[in-house]
């Protein structure tokens, strides 16, 4: 589903990613961990097209990012650290839009949206401006259209920040229940409890540089991914 | 504190100036050298073009001893025109700032906020109204006999309206951000508060032009007369020339200035952290109607466009100009015809240039996709990580700024073609021309929006008002104007109206087709590596 070859980015004289190499098949939730600075938002951006990297390769469904960024971008959905939204829309507003853009059928969209709306009991708000939302609700919100036009793979960042506790379960069962499904997460965390219960594969980056990658079983074995990765974090 | 504070807004207005954001480097200091001239240049064409010519109409006012007549009719004139540049600056850079949440959380005083933002207010009426201020001192010291200390005494009187401007514009933005507190509909509200304030403006000004013409012919009578029953208004202007005027009137505006500063600090901290008041609508499930991603994306631009007051005000001010300056030549336009046609009646072809030229002006007004990429903000990666091209955002922008402008032009031209005596040829070219340009002005302000965008503001007003894209892209269209009448009237006129407006349309095309070309060619690269 995805593939990154050796991809490198660079600010400046900094290396932000080096030489990352990464496959991420359909059916898997890929847990992305590292200490603040590592590299894993550049890594996501770069992925999803935002931000263009100096070397390697991206393909999204065996198509190239650099060649054919539109049709990569259609199979994708992406949710930042900061669910900074059009604050001069409405939430069904955002929602339609994104619709539009990705081309979802009026039904299919309004079945969606009904159904997401109401699992994040956002549907009241729906009509308010963005800008009076909380910023849970904005995280809400950018989850519901990521789901809205059914992609192949979702990039997320951060996806819980903000969250409620139920908002959380429900996300992590919409993850689980995607994946399931035949599609692919590849998201950032800090709370390695929830990347240790959730995860099928989880990938560990320090200063740029992928330090250990794997099935869960491979990258902790009997330790706990807390442990693994304090120990990793300690090594020079 | 306080010089923090100062430092990060100075930071935070001039940062195209230092820092290139294509580049993603600081700017080399010929380069923030060469912008701050330019900015000057712009700066002083302004104030020299226009204030310098009313002051040079008025100086006979201080030749025939009534000084304090001329320094207080230009006074009073630099006074509006920093509070009508300053008013909306003041109540969104003071009350609506971003940061604001940031910097209250700090251990720092609720004073210190104040004043940085207030430094920014003062400057903004600074600039503008020594557009006004200053011309009237040089044009004086022409005429008049020079001394050192009358200098100084006419500088410090040009500094006492910066001050007048302040408090005024802080009184009007602290009454505008009370009245937003209570109004649902902000930016309707504001909207429609500010175009009658403009409407207002523009009421006053067009009747200031006949009686100023009136005061000058009269001038002992209407001196005399102010003197006697508008003893402040002799004092304002006695504050240029005399030092003991000028005491007095600094000591009672600097009173004035501390009496607001107490009322706007008394508020600050409930105004700044207030959501006021929102209308509360349930969402009830309708079925959306489906559109296309580059509808979306018009869409979505003139969502934004018709959410934001300053957005409106600022860039769409031409929709409103044509309009009033439409329904005023059906109204008014047969005399003004008679007056152009017998002023050039040996100049055949002036009336049909003139009119090309005050439709682009017009036109020029409306720069709503200059600052588009830089409004784009901490939004961008909406943009990016959806599946459109960079050239499908543009061109949403560049759709924006064309079908808002197109309908008023449109109409200006019929308005200008009922009105003016003009041939075929030169009716066909009054259509032609500013429509060639409303393409052309579109095409600059996206390609000038597009390079170093501030997607980094903490307030709106800073890429709408303050950006180099937007200054440029306005005063670059009211200079394209001027040269249109300017080269008719000084070579042009050898030509024909016809075959120079013919020249002049053929040019702009071309300059429009390369501008779109570049846009189509290198701007969606430009966009993807913002």
């Amino acid at each position: 589903m995805l593939y990154i070859e050796h991809l490198t980015k660079k600010f400046g004289d900094k290396v932000a990613v080096d030489d990352l190499s990464l496959h991420i098949a359909a059916g898997e939730v890929y847990g992305f961990i590292g200490h603040n600075g590592a590299g894993k938002t550049t890594t996501l951006r770069s992925v999803v097209g935002i931000q263009q990297f100096d070397a390697g390769s991206v393909r999204i469904d065996g198509i190239p990012l650099a060649e054919n960024p539109i049709e990569c971008k259609r199979r994708i959905a992406y949710i930042p650290d900061n669910p900074d939204l059009y604050e001069f829309m409405t939430g069904i507003k955002y929602l339609n839009f994104v619709a539009d853009v990705f081309g979802v059928g009026a039904d299919a969209r309004q079945e969606r949206i009904r159904r997401y709306a109401a699992l994040f009991e956002l549907t009241d708000d729906l009509g308010q401006p963005i800008s009076t939302y909380s910023h849970g609700m904005k995280q809400k919100l950018a989850v519901i259209s990521a789901w809205l036009h059914q992609p192949r793979l979702i990039l997320m960042d951060e996806p819980f920040v903000g969250l409620d506790p139920k908002a959380s379960h429900i996300l992590k069962e919409m993850m689980r229940e995607f994946c399931d499904g035949g599609g692919a997460i590849f998201f950032s965390t800090h709370v390695l409890e929830v990347a240790e219960k959730l995860c099928d594969k989880v990938a560990i980056i320090r200063r740029g540089r992928l330090i250990r990658s794997g099935t869960m079983e491979e990258v902790k074995g009997d330790d706990s991914l807390e442990e693994v990765f304090l120990e990793l974090e300690d090594e020079d | 504190m306080l010089k923090i504070l100062i430092r990060k807004q100075m930071m935070e207005i001039f940062r195209a100036y230092f820092y290139n954001a294509k580049k993603n480097t600081g700017r080399t200091k010929v380069s923030t050298v060469l912008m701050f001239l330019g900015y000057g240049a712009v700066m002083l064409f302004l104030a020299a073009g226009l204030f310098g010519v009313m002051s040079v109409n008025l100086v006979a006012m201080a030749r025939a001893g009534y000084a304090w007549f001329y320094f207080a009719l230009i006074g009073l004139v630099a006074v509006l025109l920093g509070c009508f540049g300053a008013v909306f600056t003041t109540y969104s850079g003071l009350y609506l700032a971003k940061d604001n949440d940031l910097l209250l959380s700090m251990p720092i005083s609720v004073h210190a906020i104040m004043a940085s933002r207030l430094v920014s207010v003062y400057l903004m009426g600074l600039l503008y109204s020594a557009v006004g201020s200053l011309p009237a001192v040089v044009v004086y010291f022409i005429y008049m006999p020079f001394s050192v200390l009358a200098l100084l005494c006419a500088i410090l009187w040009a500094i006492l309206i910066s001050l007048i401007v302040l408090f005024l514009s802080c009184l009007l933005g602290y009454g505008v951000a009370r009245l937003s507190l209570k109004l649902k509909r902000k930016s309707l509200a504001t909207t429609v508060l500010a175009l009658v304030g403009i409407g207002l403006y523009y009421f006053v000004y067009f009747k200031a032009i006949d009686l100023v013409q009136d005061i000058v012919e009269n001038v002992v009578l209407y001196g005399e007369k102010i003197k006697g029953s508008a003893y402040g208004v002799y004092l304002f202007g006695q504050a240029a020339v005399e030092w003991k005027a000028l005491a007095i009137v600094y000591a009672v505006v600097l009173a004035l200035c501390a009496a607001t500063w107490f009322l706007v600090q008394r508020s600050f901290l409930k105004v700044a952290t207030s959501t006021g008041a929102t209308v509360r609508t349930k969402y009830t499930e309708r079925t959306a109607r489906v559109r296309s991603a580059s509808a979306a994306l018009l869409r979505r631009e003139l969502g934004r466009f018709t959410s934001s007051s300053n957005y409106m005000l600022n860039c769409g001010l031409g929709i409103l100009l044509m309009v009033l300056a439409g329904v005023m030549l059906l109204l008014k336009g047969q005399a003004l015809a008679a007056v152009l046609t017998a002023v050039f009646a040996e100049q055949p072809g002036v009336v049909a240039v003139l009119a090309c030229a005050v439709a682009c002006m017009a036109v020029a007004s409306n720069d709503m996709a200059a600052p588009s990429v830089a409004l784009e903000g901490k939004n961008l990666w909406i943009a990016k990580s959806l599946p459109v091209s960079g050239w499908q955002v543009l061109r949403a922008k560049l759709t924006m700024q064309l079908v808002l402008t197109v309908v008023p032009t449109l109409f200006l031209c019929v308005c200008l073609a009922v009105t003016l005596p003009l041939t075929a040829p030169e009716l066909a070219l009054l259509f032609l021309l500013p429509l060639i340009f409303m393409v052309f002005s579109a095409c600059l302000g996206s390609v000038l929006g597009l390079q170093n965008p501030n997607l980094h503001w903490t307030n709106e007003v800073y890429p709408i008002k303050q950006g180099l894209a937007v200054t440029v892209s306005l005063l670059g269209g009211w200079a394209y104007s001027a040269a249109l009448a300017g080269i008719y009237l000084w070579i042009g006129r050898k030509l024909g109206s016809v075959i120079y407006l013919g020249i002049f349309s053929a040019a702009t095309l071309i300059a429009a087709a390369l501008l779109y070309l570049w846009l189509r060619k290198r701007g969606p690269a430009v966009f993807e590596a913002l």
